[in-house]
Order: C-alpha cells, then structure tokens, then sequence
C-alpha cells in the first residue's frame, strides 16, 4: 500500500477550499487504483467536521487534531503534529495545496523528516511516480524533477479549472489528541487578520481582473473593482502599478508577485512583459484589453480587443450587468 | 547584533533564456542579485544602522567565480561575504545545507542573531531554502515577512497570507525569509563601490555528504505564442467568454 495523506488546510474552523480541491482531484486520479492509493487527510486544528462528507469525494479516513493551539498556524507544533501523523499513517506521499501555509510548513517537514519535497507541482501530477514539473525562469521553461527518497512531501498549484464530479463514500474521521510536546514558543503567530473576506484572493480566484500602467490612475482601478465584483473574481496589477502606488503588493501578479491559475485572466492596460507573464502561465484563457495593437500581450492572448481601457472597460461593465440580469 | 544574509545570483530580466539539447544556455545570461535578497540585505544593514553596531555578513553557496558578484552585493552595505564554492547543480536542501555549514562554521558556537533571506529566488522560484536554514540551523523563522518590528523580547513580523495577514512575534535568534516592498533597497554609492573592493570575501569549502534529495531531470522550452482572436466590441467578447467559453 502506498497511501496519500492530504493535508486539509483549515482557517477559521473551516477546511480550505484549496484543500477540498485538491483532495478531489487526488481522489480522481487515483479512483482507478483506491486500493493501491488509498487516501488519507490531516486536519489541524479545531474545524466542525460536520457534512465534510458531502464536500470531500470518495472514500478516506482523516485525522483530526482539534486542540485549540493549532487554531492559527503555529510553525513549530504543525511541523511536530504533521510528522507523527505523517509516520503514524504510514502513508509514501503527503500532499499540500500550494499555499502560504504550505510553502511555510512543507520545507520544515522536508528537513524533519529527511523525506524529499517536490514543491508548486502542476497539475497533473504523477503522486505515486515522484516526479513533478513546473514552470522556472519567468515561465519560459517547464522544469522536471524527480523525487530520490521513499517517501516525499508535494505542494500542488491550484487550478482555477471547473470541479470534479463527486463520488459517493464513506469518509471517517479519528480524533487525535495534541501531539505536539513543544510548550516554549519560540516563534508563536499572535494573530490573523482577514481582509476583504467578501472577495477571493488574487492567488485563488477563478477569474482575474488585472490592470497595468495603461489604467493610468489608482482611481481608474474603481472600474477593475467593480468589474471582479460582478464577475466573482478578484483584481491582480502588474508590478508598474505596485510600485506606482496605485494597488498593494498582496495584489501583484509575475515573476516578484504571485503566481495565478484562474479559467480567465483579463488583462487591462497591461502591455505583457516577460516579467509579469510568468505569473499568468497556469491561466486558462486570457482576454486583453490594450490600446496598442502590437503590445506583447497579444502574442499569448487568446482574445482581444483593441482599444482605450477608459472606454471599453465601462462598456464591457454594462454588457456583464445585462448578461447576470438574463442569467 | 551580528546578522547574516544569504543571497544567491539570477539571471536579469534581460538575460536570454534559451534551453540547447536539454540544458541552460549560459551564454547569453547576465547574473545579478536575487531581487528578493535585495530587500533582505536592505532590513539587515537598516538594523545594524539604527544599532550603531554590530556587523551583517553575506552567504551565498554559488560558482568559485562569483566573487565580482560579491562584490556588488558588498557595495549596498554588507561588511563582509563567505563564499561557499559550488560548480554541479544542486538541490534546495544541498543548498541550505551548505549555507547551514558555513554560518554555523563562521560564527562558531554562537548563531547569529539574525538571519535573512530572500522569500525565494526568481529563476527557480522553489521557496524552500529559507525556512530549510532556520530548520537546519534550529531556530525559529517567518516566511514571507512583510512588516517587521523590533520589539524589547525580539521582532513583531508580518507575512501574507490568502485574503489576510499573520502576525507572528517571534524570539531571538530568528530567521526571516523576506517579501517584496519590506523596505526600499538603497543603490550602492561610488563610495560604496570603492569601499566594497577592500572588505573581506572568505572561501568556505563544504562538502555535502550524500545525494540530491530532488533530481532535476528535464528542461524544456515552453511555447507561450497564440494566436489571438481580435474580436469588434465588448459584446462580442462577453458572448465569447459567456456563450462560448462558459467561463462566466
């Protein structure tokens, strides 16, 4: 047996929706051979787990650790709780959403536990081979990689495609008591601020509204904000536009920002730079909005449309409200 | 307060990235600082500044032929570099392996106060060396860090996360894996340049024991070119995206 452990991240009390994600993708992919690649989930932290059958796919047995010190994320007790369940489970390959939590905890849990670290894998990814492949140097090349020990830890890029089809099953849950024996924080997260819960993050939308220096002004972002609101997405910038001033780094998109996945990425004003592409290589489709006929843009668009984004975004606002009207 | 920094070289964004029969074409590559350093490095000679002393020392594990590099890097406010040659590829644990030995080989049987890194390295952009170091040398870290504040017990930090910040206070020594716009990085004077020639770059040879956790088996060019489709109005677009596409 070569069992998966997913690690379900949860915020608030609630499994992340990157989690649920990815569990269900896993689950997919290794249906055709459950018995082989039976899946297992950690999840730390006190979470209801009420319903999480209706949510997860298939069949697995969780593990759930709801001591009220992992409520926020605590580098030093995950690491210990991940790495006795980890062991505990006897699982080969334990699978993490790629996100800020991950990036942190999955290099930890690589040195604690000597195991290999396959990290930003795109999907699909061969689990049960140990091997990976993801985008480097500014998205101009896919880079393979192969895992060289037993057992490996993976951080998987989220996808903003469609979800799967859910299969029924029996999830069961076993409580775990705290494993973590470290008392003396060194390091202890205080606090968690959350913002603009009402939007998705840049990083986890489906849809992305991004604007660059051809917006011209902060202000002009008030059409960008509207439109993501009306669409369910959420608004990204280019890196000229950071430094400007006009939107926070949090939003950023490209080689010094984030890395986004959405089914459609609408560029606005944004002339398309190697720099700021690399963040937009896992987009599904990609539509822009440019004055300049020629801008580079236009050389990984799937649609386009030529003309001032002063004018057309306004009109394309009008044409989204008469659509979700009828819809 | 004796801080160390660890910085490695990427290639700038007008560097040609060509992959020839499988490998990186080196030719046309121009190396520079990993932006992400620059900000660590910034934080580090910001507190030694407002310390009036103590000293911040570069670590970067890189080819015995970087030492021009080191140079520049000296030139924005560090006192000192250690070296740690590597001619062969190498995996993010090798790496923060080889920093481990050298910092801990440095300062003896006392770390330093404090470490800073980079968030991540813009070529390969694995996000796994930092948080490997504080592990590896034992002591406590914040990844991503994008507000920090001195504090009578150590620092209060910040770091991203999806939709909201975490806020971490965090004990001394500590590890700090830094986020772009932290600070603003200074430029190096003419001064600087010259006084950078005279200070010191030490070799440390490491050995690594053992094999790549991660092998790098393949590289292969991506073909990003499409071919746009250039529709008449917004109508057009939305009927694409909606009736189309059903991306909406």
């Amino acid at each position: 047996m070569s069992g998966i452990l997913v690690f379900l991240e949860q915020r608030d009390g609630m499994v992340r929706q990157a989690s649920i994600d990815l569990w269900n993708r896993l689950l997919e992919q290794a249906a055709a051979d459950a018995e082989r690649h039976p899946l297992f989930g950690i999840i730390a932290g006190p979470a209801s787990t009420v319903g999480i059958e209706t949510v997860l796919s298939g069949s697995g047995t969780i593990y759930h650790v709801s001591s009220d010190l992992l409520g926020l994320y605590q580098p030093e007790q995950y690491t210990q709780t991940v790495a006795e369940l980890f062991e505990r489970s006897g699982c080969s390959s334990l699978v993490f959403a790629d996100t800020a939590l991950s990036r942190d905890l999955a290099p930890r849990l690589s040195v604690r536990l000597g195991d290999s670290l396959l990290s930003g894998c795109s999907w699909p990814s061969a689990i049960g081979a140990g091997t990976c492949s993801r985008s480097v140097y500014s998205g101009s090349v896919v880079a393979s990689f192969a895992a060289e020990t037993g057992r490996r830890i993976y951080t998987i890029s989220s996808q903003g495609s469609s979800a799967v089809p859910r299969k029924e099953g029996a999830i069961v849950i076993i409580p775990v008591d705290d494993l973590s024996g470290d008392t003396t924080r060194a390091s202890a997260v205080v606090q968690m601020i959350a913002m603009t819960a009402a939007r998705p993050d840049v990083s986890e939308a489906g849809i992305v509204v991004a604007g660059g220096r051809g917006m011209g002004s902060a202000e002009a972002f008030a059409m960008l904000d509207e439109l993501a609101g009306l669409l369910g997405g959420a608004v990204g910038a280019s890196r000229a536009v950071v430094d400007q001033g006009w939107r926070p780094h949090s939003e950023q998109i490209g080689q010094t920002g984030k890395t986004v996945a959405p089914r459609l990425y609408l560029a606005c004003g944004i002339s398309g730079s190697v720099q700021h592409l690399a963040g937009t290589g896992g987009a599904g489709t990609l539509a822009a909005i440019n004055s300049d006929r020629h801008a580079p843009i236009y050389d990984v668009a799937d649609f386009g449309i030529v003309g001032d984004v002063h004018t057309v975004i306004p009109k394309l606002i009008k044409e989204v409200r008469e659509f979700l009207k009828k819809k | 307060m004796k801080i160390a920094v660890t910085v490695c070289f990427v290639p700038d964004t007008a560097s040609v990235i060509d992959i020839v029969d499988g490998a990186l074409d080196h030719s046309r590559l121009n190396l520079v600082m990993n932006p992400y350093d620059e900000y660590a490095l910034e934080e580090a000679v910001r507190i030694r500044e407002r310390h009036g002393k103590g000293s911040v020392t570069v670590f970067s594990a890189a080819p015995a032929s970087s030492t021009e590099l080191l140079r520049k890097v000296l030139a924005r406010g560090a006192d000192g570099a250690v070296l740690v040659p590597v001619e062969d590829a190498i995996d993010p644990c090798q790496t923060a392996m080889l920093l481990s030995q050298a910092v801990s080989g440095f300062y003896g049987d006392v770390l330093p106060d404090l470490v800073f890194s980079g968030k991540k390295s813009t070529d390969f952009q694995s996000e796994q060396v930092p948080v490997m170091l504080a592990e590896l040398l034992g002591i406590a870290s914040v990844s991503g860090v994008t507000a920090l504040k001195e504090t009578a017990e150590g620092f209060d930090a910040e770091r991203e996360i999806e939709n909201g910040i975490e806020c971490s206070s965090v004990k001394l020594p500590a590890l700090f894996s830094v986020e772009k716009g932290l600070n603003t990085p200074r430029n190096a004077s003419i001064r600087a340049v010259m006084e950078a020639r005279k200070k010191p770059i030490e070799i440390f040879p490491a050995g690594l024991a053992g094999k790549p956790h991660v092998r790098l088996t393949g590289l292969e060019p991506v073909a990003r070119k499409k071919q746009c489709r250039f529709v008449r109005d917004e109508k057009e677009l939305l009927g694409v995206l909606s009736d189309e596409l059903h991306l909406l």
